[in-house]
């Protein structure tokens, strides 16, 4: 087990390297003038379009240029991201926390009711509750996210001016960057409650409730979906079928034998679903104004800010192998079926 | 437990809906929300109107436009403005002694000498970073517009050249610049603020010296030191640029040398959605926002919000340029490349009547009406109405079918109207005004003879600045915003043969190359009104681009915000502003 | 045969959301086919897909029903820009079409290709496979597919070719995932000794194995391509404007959601019109996807 381990976390440099290099490979098919860009955004800038690919040695070959910028990363210097106007590294201070929090807290419920509703579905099959159930997931599952998120402020914003977009509103932002302000965890929610601020919590919160209920109502059919479609493999197995024959009682075989096995596929799932959720952030960030690292990724990539490209793709990559890494494991724990390695 | 706390979280939030709405009118707070982001507080690195719109109001020039006057001065942290008449300009207009106030303090509480004066205008010529705005001072103070020649090579005599054109004498500043130049003066009143030298020298930045110029000259972004570090002698200090939520947040400067500013707080913040800034104006959480005249239909009747309209701008949007020399290498834009119905030649456009059967083609009054909502009036030439050099007697084109058929028969000697054209009219992505206008070409145009076919494009803006680079694109749409308030700021760029447009464009005409320099060097304003309208005339008959309209924009704020006014050469005005006189009043219910 | 099918509408007719999805697919079908019927393109148009202009002031004009009487020349109102809605809903509908049946089928393909082959030859191949696999999966989908559509240029082509490219690699998983499991299995140990060639037990024992949950999620996942291509255009990459596709549509609306002040539900349509086709569109797919597996799972009968 350790061993497969260390050789999945040995991968991880490989998958970095080759994610760049995949990312440069793309890039070349980009004239310099493109890749130039980046820093001429205004017709009276036009002129120096030449220099600017002198400066910045745009018309190199992409594979000089890949190799300057892992040179640079092996002296400790991630880049500069034009688009967030800062260092590629203060970047993902700034911006990571805020998108984790999101996430976060967005996947708890997601996986809660997801199991929950996804059980009692498969066990009520085709009564009304499945139908409702499942109605109400699917129906979350087809919104758009930025419709559904355009709706939501439209109503709980723009009507009833409950909840906000953005992370936080100018009190609390003062607040924060104030200097008796303890940061310990870098989840703001939680380091309100740290330090004792409530009301800052608050704002913390509501800020926070638009976003995460666009993201739980849009994800949680897939987890739902995959819960109830495994407990009914499992239900319609023949070992639930003795136990039911033998006049075992029905939440008794749910509880203890179908929904173990049933929470195989959604272990291994889960991993991809928080993925899915961290690439599934960028729509809803951009709509909600909130400051993470999907927004920036994505506004890096339509400005071909390379260096903004590589430093939020490199971090959710990063994620990526660790989620994957942790779903193996579990896939292994709970299906001793499965050899590892 | 977390499904507990997240319905503990939402009843909290739907309990106490009252902290959002019933804000407290805050009196020294003030909030705009803009749409686009800075890209540097260094002032000789930033180029783009987001970061001068918070530069003007921390970093102080020379000189500063008297209230909406863009030819009037008055002087800032200079002690008198420099003229013929006071003696201040030597009779051949090729000195300038400039006294510098006294008792400014920076913000870090050092005053501020003239050597520190010298220094930022001698930092900012030699900075000249790539795509910078060093060559707006460095032609007129050098007498040539950059550091470096065209292999990129540093010219070894700049730093000598700046010593010798600008020194101190005692309490005065003296400029020695090598030809008189009009626009000099305007120039020093939005260019080269007064940064403290010991400060910037504290913080890593370059020294004054000659040994060193070279390694700070033309940098990389992030090795500045002043990106984000601010110093200035201005009304506001910065206190934060919070690169994550896109927002300033100004403070006061109680030590200022004038009365302090009546505002205590500024907050300065980038929100790309438009609803959401409307919300947050009709919620009185913003004090005043940026919204276009697109959206004007939805900002206009919100309860205690003006708007301001009629707001005269200095700018040239859009225009539509003719490329006379296309480059037709494996060119998407011209079809078959040929004149044969399929396509375009590469020198289509180089003929003058088909530029001018466009040029009856477009409705120009139906473009004002139509898509500025019938604000603005239209443009007669390249210099817009609120400078000297604008000439309202120039005559101008307007729709006229008839006489776009009469050029277009002429052209090319009849093949065109025989054979057709068909080529891709480009303009950059999500910039309505100009889709308009590619549209409207396309219509008139195609209705004249229906071997007519022009496909209007979006290209975004690595695309568009890669066909406009290579000049690949036959007709491009773009516009021309000022840097500084003066005629040459945009008959040079637009019709000069070695002007930004013309350039790519490969339009030149001698004449008015020879006209544009000599309105440039002539300092007495009857004559150079006289020059700059030959100009046009000659733009009229060429017609290298099509002018459409003299814009004019309006401000969406807050019914209780007080003293702004407005200057159209300000940074991103009328949204953003000077927020030194301005306060915040409420009405007596 | 007729047995079967009649099999088939029983089981249809017990779940009204089979039913419903049957229906709205049947429904955007029919658009998709009659779209040069249900609007004709103007006259001289070039490309039907380009949506017909009226004029070119940005405000929106309303729908038909809501519109006084010189102006209601528009079935669903006028977009920004003046684009007619509803010629851009109908023709719309057949971009959709396009964007999710070449996507899915490509990325179907690919996947079962590379999963199918990494989960039964196992060994190099897998790793190889696999860990190619993992590194598209690496990138947040979205922000690969938004580098892919800014880098080759925005327009719908390249928009379904990112949205394929970062579709494939689910598929593969789940497919190297069940074959694992199920080259494992009991039947397939007995086939093997039985002396079946490699291709004979993927094809008779594995694949159709685990088909089911791969056309199940590839159902799904329909719905979500167009969603993601939506995101694309909403985003300003995907097809140029005035090109009827509804995710552009939907950002065209985005300046008119809260209307003029007084009236905030002033411009609903230009919103709630292709928002809710979008949905509906999904919400079809994803209910035939719930269908497709009730009916052709063997193993829940």
């Amino acid at each position: 087990m350790a061993k497969f381990i260390l050789k999945r976390l040995a991968f991880l440099p490989v998958v970095m390297l080759c994610v760049t290099m995949l990312l440069f490979a793309i890039l070349q098919l980009l004239t310099p003038e493109m890749r130039a860009s980046l820093y001429v955004k205004d017709p009276r800038q036009l002129a120096a379009v030449d220099q600017i690919i002198e400066k910045y040695g745009l018309r190199d070959p992409v594979y000089k240029q890949w190799g300057r910028w892992l040179s640079q990363v092996a002296h400790g210097d991630l880049g500069y991201s034009e688009t967030a106007k800062m260092p590629v590294a203060d970047a993902i201070r700034a911006f990571f926390p805020a998108t984790l929090e999101l996430t976060v807290l967005s996947f708890i419920p997601i996986l809660l009711l997801g199991v929950f509703f996804g059980t009692l579905s498969a066990v009520y099959k085709d009564k009304w509750l499945d139908q409702t159930t499942r109605f109400v997931a699917i129906t979350g599952y087809s919104l758009p996210s930025f419709v559904l998120g355009l709706l939501l402020l439209m109503v709980f914003y723009g009507k009833l001016q409950l909840f906000p977009p953005g992370r936080y509103s100018l009190d609390t932002d003062l607040l924060v960057h104030g200097e008796s302000f303890r940061h310990v965890t870098g989840l703001l929610s939680l380091d309100c409650l740290l330090n004792g601020e409530f009301k800052a919590w608050l704002d913390v919160a509501k800020h926070l409730v638009l976003p995460a209920a666009t993201l739980v109502y849009i994800d949680l059919a897939l987890l739902l979906r995959i819960t109830r479609s495994s407990m009914l493999e499992e239900l319609g197995k023949d070992y639930i079928r003795t136990a039911k024959a033998k006049g075992l009682p029905g939440a008794v075989i749910v509880r203890k034998h179908a929904l173990k096995n049933a929470l195989i596929p959604v272990v291994t799932l889960s991993s991809l679903i928080f993925i899915t959720l961290l690439g599934g952030v960028v729509i809803t960030e951009t709509v909600f104004d909130y400051p993470g690292i999907g927004r920036w990724g994505v506004v890096a990539a339509q400005q071909l800010d390379i260096a903004g490209v590589l430093g939020s793709t490199m971090l959710a990559a990063m994620l990526f192998v660790a989620a994957n890494l942790v779903s193996d494991i579990l896939y292994a724990v709970v299906d001793p079926r499965i050899r590892v390695g | 437990m977390s499904m507990k706390k997240i319905s503990l979280l939402l009843v909290l939030g739907l309990c106490c809906p009252t902290s959002l709405k019933a804000k407290a009118f805050d009196p020294e707070t003030f909030t705009y929300l803009t749409f686009s982001d800075a890209d540097s507080l260094d002032p000789a690195w930033s180029y783009d109107t987001a970061s001068h719109a918070i530069i003007l109001n921390v970093y102080e020039p020379l000189f500063w436009f008297h209230e909406t006057s863009t030819e009037k001065l008055d002087p800032l942290i200079a002690a008198k403005v420099p003229s013929k008449a006071n003696g201040l300009i030597s009779p051949d207009g090729r000195t300038y002694t400039i006294p510098i106030r006294k008792g400014i303090k920076f913000h870090d509480g050092t005053p501020m000498t003239p050597e520190d004066v010298r220094y930022s205008i001698v930092r900012f010529l030699l900075f000249d970073r790539n795509a910078g705005p060093s060559s707006l001072l460095m032609q007129p103070i050098l007498g040539y517009p950059s550091t470096r020649d065209e292999s990129g090579k540093l010219k070894p005599d700049c730093w000598k050249d700046a010593m010798k054109a600008v020194e101190v004498k005692g309490d005065t500043l003296v400029l020695h610049i090598p030809k008189p130049y009009a626009p000099l003066l305007t120039l020093l009143a939005s260019w080269a603020p007064a940064l403290s030298k010991q400060w910037v020298v504290k913080n890593g930045g370059w020294d004054g010296s000659e040994a060193t110029w070279a390694a700070f000259n033309n940098p990389k972004k992030e090795s500045s030191p002043l990106h984000e570090k601010t110093n200035g002698t201005g009304p506001f200090k910065v206190e934060r640029w919070d690169r994550a939520t896109k927002q300033f947040i100004l403070l006061r400067n109680d030590a200022y040398w004038r009365k302090p500013a009546r505002l205590k707080r500024v907050i300065v913040k980038s929100v790309d959605d438009a609803n959401a800034r409307k919300l947050e104006l009709a919620a009185g959480d913003a004090d005043n926002i940026y919204a276009d005249r697109p959206v004007y239909t939805q900002v206009s009747n919100i309860p205690g919000v003006d708007i301001i309209d009629d707001l005269p701008m200095m700018e040239m949007n859009p225009v539509a340029f003719f490329t006379f020399k296309i480059n037709a290498a494996g060119n998407p834009y011209v079809g078959s490349g040929k004149l044969d119905g399929q396509g375009i030649p590469p020198d289509f456009f180089s003929d003058v009547d088909v530029r001018k059967g466009f040029a009856y083609s477009m409705d120009y009054a139906g473009f004002i009406r139509d898509v500025s909502r019938g604000k603005g009036t239209q443009a007669t030439g390249c210099i817009p109405k609120s400078l000297p050099g604008y000439n309202p007697k120039q005559p101008v084109y307007s729709l006229d079918p008839k006489k776009a058929e009469e050029h277009f028969r002429k052209a090319f000697a009849g093949q065109v109207w025989d054979n057709g054209f068909t080529f891709t009219l480009t303009y950059n992505t999500a910039n309505t005004p100009r889709q308009m206008l590619g549209q409207m070409l396309k219509r008139r145009v195609e209705s004249l003879n229906p071997k007519f076919r022009i496909d209007v494009r979006p290209i975004d803006w690595p695309a568009f600045l890669d066909g406009q680079r290579n000049s690949k694109l036959p007709i491009f749409l773009l516009g021309w915003n000022a840097d500084y308030p003066d005629p040459h700021n945009f008959a040079f760029p637009m019709v000069h043969s070695q002007g930004d447009y013309p350039h790519n464009q490969h339009y030149a005409n001698a004449k008015a190359d020879k006209l544009i320099d000599q309105a440039l060097y002539e300092t007495d304003i009857v004559k150079r009104k006289q020059l700059y309208a030959q100009v046009q005339a000659i733009e009229y008959d060429d017609v290298p681009h099509l002018v459409i309209q003299d814009t004019v924009r309006f401000r969406t704020q807050r019914d209780w915000v007080k003293g702004w006014y407005h200057n159209p050469i300000f940074p991103d005005a009328p949204y953003a502003s000077y927020f030194y006189p301005m306060y915040k009043e409420q009405r007596k219910p | 045969m007729k047995e079967r099918l009649f099999e088939v509408w029983k089981q249809l007719r017990s779940k009204p959301m089979s039913l419903l999805g049957f229906g709205l697919i049947a429904f955007f079908t029919l658009v998709a086919v009659a779209a040069p019927i249900l609007a004709p393109p103007e006259k001289n148009s070039r490309d039907a897909y380009l949506m017909p202009q009226d004029g070119y002031s940005p405000d929106p004009v309303r729908p038909h029903w809501q519109e006084t009487p010189e102006k209601h020349r528009h079935l669903f109102g006028t977009t920004e820009g003046q684009y007619d809605l509803y010629y851009g809903m109908v023709w719309g509908t057949r971009t959709a079409f396009q964007v999710a049946l070449i996507v899915v089928m490509s990325s179907l393909a690919a996947g079962i290709l590379i999963g199918g082959a990494a989960g039964f030859y196992g060994g190099w191949i897998d790793e190889l496979m696999m860990r190619f696999t993992d590194i598209i999966l690496a990138f947040p989908d979205l922000i690969l597919a938004v580098v892919i559509v800014a880098v080759t240029r925005p327009s719908i082509h390249n928009v379904m070719i990112s949205v394929a490219a970062v579709s494939w690699p689910s598929y593969a998983r789940l497919l190297r995932g069940d074959v694992l499991s199920i080259k494992e299995r009991d039947f397939v140990s007995a086939a093997r000794a039985l002396g079946a060639s490699d291709f004979r037990i993927l094809g008779r024992h594995i694949i159709p194995n685990c088909i089911y949950p791969l056309l199940v999620v590839a159902s799904l996942s329909m719905g979500r391509i167009v969603i993601t291509a939506a995101a694309l255009s909403f985003l300003g990459l995907g097809a140029p404007v005035g090109y009827a596709d509804w995710g552009q549509l939907i950002s065209l609306s985005r300046n008119w959601l809260l209307g003029s002040s007084g009236n905030p539900f002033e411009y609903w349509h230009t919103v709630f019109i292709p928002g809710f086709t979008i949905f509906l569109f999904v919400l079809g797919w994803n209910l035939l996807g719930d269908a497709v597996r009730d009916i052709l799972d063997p193993r829940q009968k």
